[in-house]
C-alpha cells in the first residue's frame, strides 16, 4: 500500500483538523512525543474539570498521518474521564480513522502516547512550561552552560583539516558547511558572522536551545544560523580531512552521521 | 484499419485541472513518438532474428533506431546496447564490467549522489566481494574532484558518478571526472537518466567509458533503456539467452519501443536547446517567486550548476508528504525526499549528503518541469503554495518565524486561549 493511500476519514482529518492550537492556565497539562529528526512532533494539551477532559488542542509536525491522528483523538477522548481516555491505545485511533497504511502505524501513530503523556502530567503536577522544558534560564554572564568538545573522539586528527578552535579570518570558510560548538555567546556571534560568508551554518548545543544570552538568542532567531539542539559530538570522520560528524541525538539517544566540511569549537 | 486520434497530454492535464510538476517521475509519451511507435506493433512485427524480408525490414528498423539513439550522446552506432530498461543498463554496466575486469581490481567507487539502483547495485558487488567506496558530496550535491581522488587505490577498477542528480538537480562535474581518469585504466559509468534530454551529452568530449540512458526520460516509451559501452570496453552479461545485442543482452529486441527511443531522441536533439531554455525560464521564475513569497523557504541543491527544470525547496517547520497531499488536494502534482513518502523510512540520501539536519531533509519540496510545462503552471502553484505552507505551519509546533522572532512569534492557530507554550 502506498504511504499517501489514506482513507477517507484520514484525509478529511488532514484537510480539516479539529482542535488545532495550544491551552493554557492552571487545569492544564501538556505532553510531546516524536522527534523533528524522525520527522514527528506532537503536542496535545488538555483542560482537566472534574476529572474529565474539558477540552483538548493539539498542534502537530509531521505528515498526513500524524496530523489525522491528533486531531481524530482530540475528538475521541473530548469529554471522556481520565481513565476512560488513559484507555484509548493506538488501535482505536487507527480504527476511528478506518484504518492507516501499515508503514504508518508505528511512526506516525503516536497520538494516544502523546495523550497518555499530557494526562500523566496532570497527575504529576507537571507544567505545561516544564513538560515543553522551556528554553534553560540565560546562564549568568562569564558562565555560559554549553558544550564541551573535549570527549570529542579523533578531534586532535583533524586539526588544521576541519576542526577550528578559533578563527582569525571567518572568510577562509566561505562556501563550506560550518557546525559550530555551542560554547555560549562568543560561539553564537561567531556562527552570526559565519552566516555572512557562507550558506551553511549550524550551532551544535545539547540544549534545548543554545545556552546564549536573551540579546544573542534574538539575533539567533533573526539569523540564518540553524540551530541543532539536543545534539552532541561524538566522533569525527573523513579521509585525509573532516567529512562527516557522528552526532549523538540527546532526545532520542540515537547516532547520526551529519556532513560538514568544518567544526569550530571556539575554546 | 482503425485510425487512432492521439490526445495531447498537455490538453489532457488542462482538461484534468493538474498541474503536473513531476516530470522527473514519469513523462509523457510524445505524441509523435506514439505514432512513429505505432506500425511495428501492427504492421512491422517481425522479429530481427529471422532471415525473410520482414525479418530484415525490422533488422534495419532496429539499426537505424541505434544509429539515431548513438547521434543523441555522440556515439557510434555499435556502441550502443539496447536494454530493458536504464536500472538494467546500470545493472550491466557496474556488474557486467565488474565480474569482467576483476583480475585488474575489486575496488569500485560510487559518489553518495547516486540513484538508489546504483547503491543496491554496489552493495550487491559488496556481497560478489568487491570493496566500494563512497565519495562524499558538497554542500551543493557536487562531487568534490579532490575527495574523488584521494578514493581511487591500485585497486580500483571502476567510477560512478551520475552525469546529473535526479533530486535537487545539481550538474556533476562529470567531464572533469573523465578528464582525471583518462588513461588511469579505470573505467567511467554515468547515469545519465536524469539529465538526458536536458543538457547536451556527448561522448566524444566527456570520454566516459559507460553511459547509462532511459527512454521514457527522453519522452519515450517506458521498458526500453539504453547502455553506452565505449569501443574496447570490455562487459560480462547479466542476462544470458538467445545472444542478441552482440551476446550482452539476450532477449527479442522490443522493435517498436526501440524505434520509440529513438523517435524521442531525434526530438530531443533538435529541440533540447530551446526546450531548455523555455523550461530555465519558467523553473526561475518559481524559484525567486517561492524564494520572495514563502518565508524562511530554501532552494537545494546548486544555484546556477542544475539542470533546467528541476526546483527543490526546503521550507522549515513543515514536513514534506504533508504538503504533497495538501498541494493534491489543489490538482498540483510535486514530489518530496521526506521519509514518509518512502518504503524505508529513511530520508533522501542525497539531501543528508548534502550535510542537510534530517528535519530539513523532511521538509523538502521537489518541481520537475516538461514539454507540456506553462507560465501558468507556475501561477497556478503560486496560488496554493503559500497557502498550504501556512497552514501546515499554523498546526506545527515547531516553527516559529524569523521575520518577527523572539518567542512571542509562535504562528496563529484558532485556539481557545492563545497563548505560546515556550
Amino acid at each position: 500500500m502506498k504511504s499517501t493511500q489514506y482513507s477517507e476519514k484520514t484525509l478529511d482529518h488532514f484537510r480539516n483538523p479539529r482542535n488545532v492550537g495550544t491551552l493554557e492556565g492552571p487545569d492544564v497539562a501538556v505532553g510531546r512525543v516524536g522527534n523533528p529528526t524522525c520527522g514527528d512532533l506532537m503536542d496535545i494539551y488538555i483542560r482537566v474539570k472534574d476529572d474529565h477532559i474539558e477540552d483538548i488542542r493539539f498542534q502537530t509536525f509531521g505528515c498526513g498521518s500524524a496530523v489525522a491522528t491528533s486531531s481524530m483523538i482530540t475528538e475521541l477522548v473530548k469529554g471522556m474521564t481520565l481513565d476512560e481516555a488513559l484507555k484509548v491505545t493506538r488501535a482505536d485511533v487507527a480504527d476511528a480513522l478506518d484504518g492507516l497504511p501499515p508503514i504508518k502505524m508505528h511512526c506516525s501513530n503516536l497520538a494516544a502516547d502523546a495523550l497518555h503523556a499530557a494526562i500523566r502530567h496532570w497527575r504529576d503536577g507537571v507544567t505545561v512550561e516544564e513538560a515543553l522544558a522551556a528554553a534553560p534560564a540565560a546562564p549568568a554572564c562569564g558562565a555560559p552552560a554549553g558544550a564541551a568538545a573535549d570527549g570529542v573522539a579523533t578531534l586532535d586528527r583533524f586539526e588544521g583539516r576541519g576542526v577550528y578552535r578559533r578563527l582569525d579570518d571567518p572568510s577562509q570558510l566561505a562556501g563550506q558547511r560550518v557546525v559550530v560548538l555551542d560554547t555560549g555567546d562568543e560561539a553564537a556571534r561567531l556562527a552570526i558572522d559565519l552566516t555572512g560568508h557562507t550558506g551553511r551554518v549550524v550551532l551544535m548545543t545539547p540544549g534545548k536551545e543554545p545556552a546564549v544570552s536573551p540579546a544573542v538568542r534574538s539575533a539567533l532567531r533573526l539569523s540564518d544560523v540553524k540551530v541543532l539542539a539536543e545534539a552532541e559530538p561524538l566522533e569525527l570522520l573523513g579521509e585525509g580531512e573532516l567529512e562527516r560528524i557522528r552526532v549523538h541525538d540527546l532526545a532520542e539517544d540515537e547516532e547520526y552521521e551529519l556532513a560538514a566540511d568544518a567544526f569550530v569549537v571556539p575554546g | 484499419m482503425h485510425t487512432l486520434t492521439l490526445s495531447d497530454p498537455g490538453e489532457a492535464l488542462r482538461k484534468a485541472g493538474v498541474v503536473y510538476a513531476d516530470y522527473q517521475a514519469a513523462k509523457p509519451v510524445d505524441p509523435r513518438v506514439v505514432a512513429a511507435m505505432l506500425p511495428y506493433m501492427t504492421e512491422r512485427f517481425a522479429n530481427p532474428a529471422s532471415l525473410h524480408g520482414p525479418g530484415d525490414e525490422a533488422t534495419a528498423a532496429l539499426e537505424d533506431a541505434r544509429a539515431r539513439v548513438a547521434r543523441l550522446i555522440g556515439a557510434e552506432p555499435r556502441e550502443i546496447v539496447f536494454t530493458g530498461s536504464a536500472t538494467e543498463a546500470t545493472n550491466l554496466a557496474l556488474i557486467g564490467y565488474a565480474l569482467r575486469n576483476r583480475r585488474k581490481g575489486d575496488h569500485v567507487v560510487v559518489s553518495e549522489a547516486e540513484h538508489i539502483s546504483v547503491f543496491n547495485v554496489a552493495k550487491h558487488l559488496q556481497k560478489a566481494g568487491f570493496r566500494v567506496t563512497r565519495v562524499p558530496l558538497d554542500l551543493h550535491g557536487r562531487v568534490p574532484l579532490q575527495k574523488l581522488r584521494s578514493r581511487i587505490t591500485d585497486d580500483t577498477i571502476l567510477v560512478s558518478v551520475q552525469w546529473a542528480n535526479n533530486e535537487i538537480g545539481s550538474l556533476q562535474p562529470i567531464a572533469e571526472i573523465a578528464a582525471m581518469l583518462e588513461g588511469t585504466g579505470i573505467a567511467l559509468h554515468s547515469d545519465a537518466v536524469a539529465a538526458e534530454g536536458l543538457v547536451p551529452i556527448d561522448v566524444r568530449e566527456v570520454p566516459v567509458s559507460l553511459l547509462s540512458l532511459s527512454s521514457n526520460d527522453l519522452y519515450g516509451p517506458r521498458g526500453v533503456g539504453a547502455l553506452y559501452v565505449r569501443s574496447g570496453v570490455q562487459l560480462a552479461p547479466v542476462i544470458l539467452g538467445g545472444g542478441q545485442e552482440r551476446g550482452l543482452r539476450s532477449g527479442s529486441e522490443d522493435v517498436a519501443g526501440i524505434v520509440g527511443m529513438a523517435a524521442a531522441a531525434d526530438i530531443a536533439r533538435e529541440e533540447m536547446a530551446a526546450e531548455a531554455e523555455r523550461l530555465r525560464a519558467i523553473r526561475d521564475r518559481l524559484v525567486e517567486r517561492v524564494l520572495a513569497e514563502i518565508p524562511d523557504a530554501h532552494l537545494n541543491g546548486h544555484p546556477e550548476l542544475r539542470l533546467p527544470n528541476n526546483a527543490h525547496f526546503r521550507f522549515d517547520g513543515v514536513e514534506g508528504e504533508a504538503m504533497v497531499l495538501s498541494l493534491r488536494d489543489h490538482g498540483v502534482a510535486a514530489a518530496t525526499g521526506s521519509a514518509c513518502s518512502s518504503k524505508t523510512l529513511e530520508p533522501s540520501h542525497t539531501l543528508i549528503a548534502c550535510g542537510l539536519l534530517h528535519e530539513e531533509a523532511h521538509g523538502s519540496l521537489e518541481f520537475t518541469f516538461g514539454r507540456w510545462s506553462t507560465d501558468e503552471d507556475v501561477d497556478r502553484i503560486m496560488a496554493v503554495l503559500p497557502g498550504v505552507v501556512a497552514r501546515l505551519r499554523s498546526l506545527s509546533p515547531l516553527y516559529r518565524p524569523k521575520a518577527t522572532g523572539g518567542p512571542g512569534a509562535a504562528p496563529q492557530a484558532t485556539t481557545a486561549t492563545t497563548k505560546d507554550a515556550r
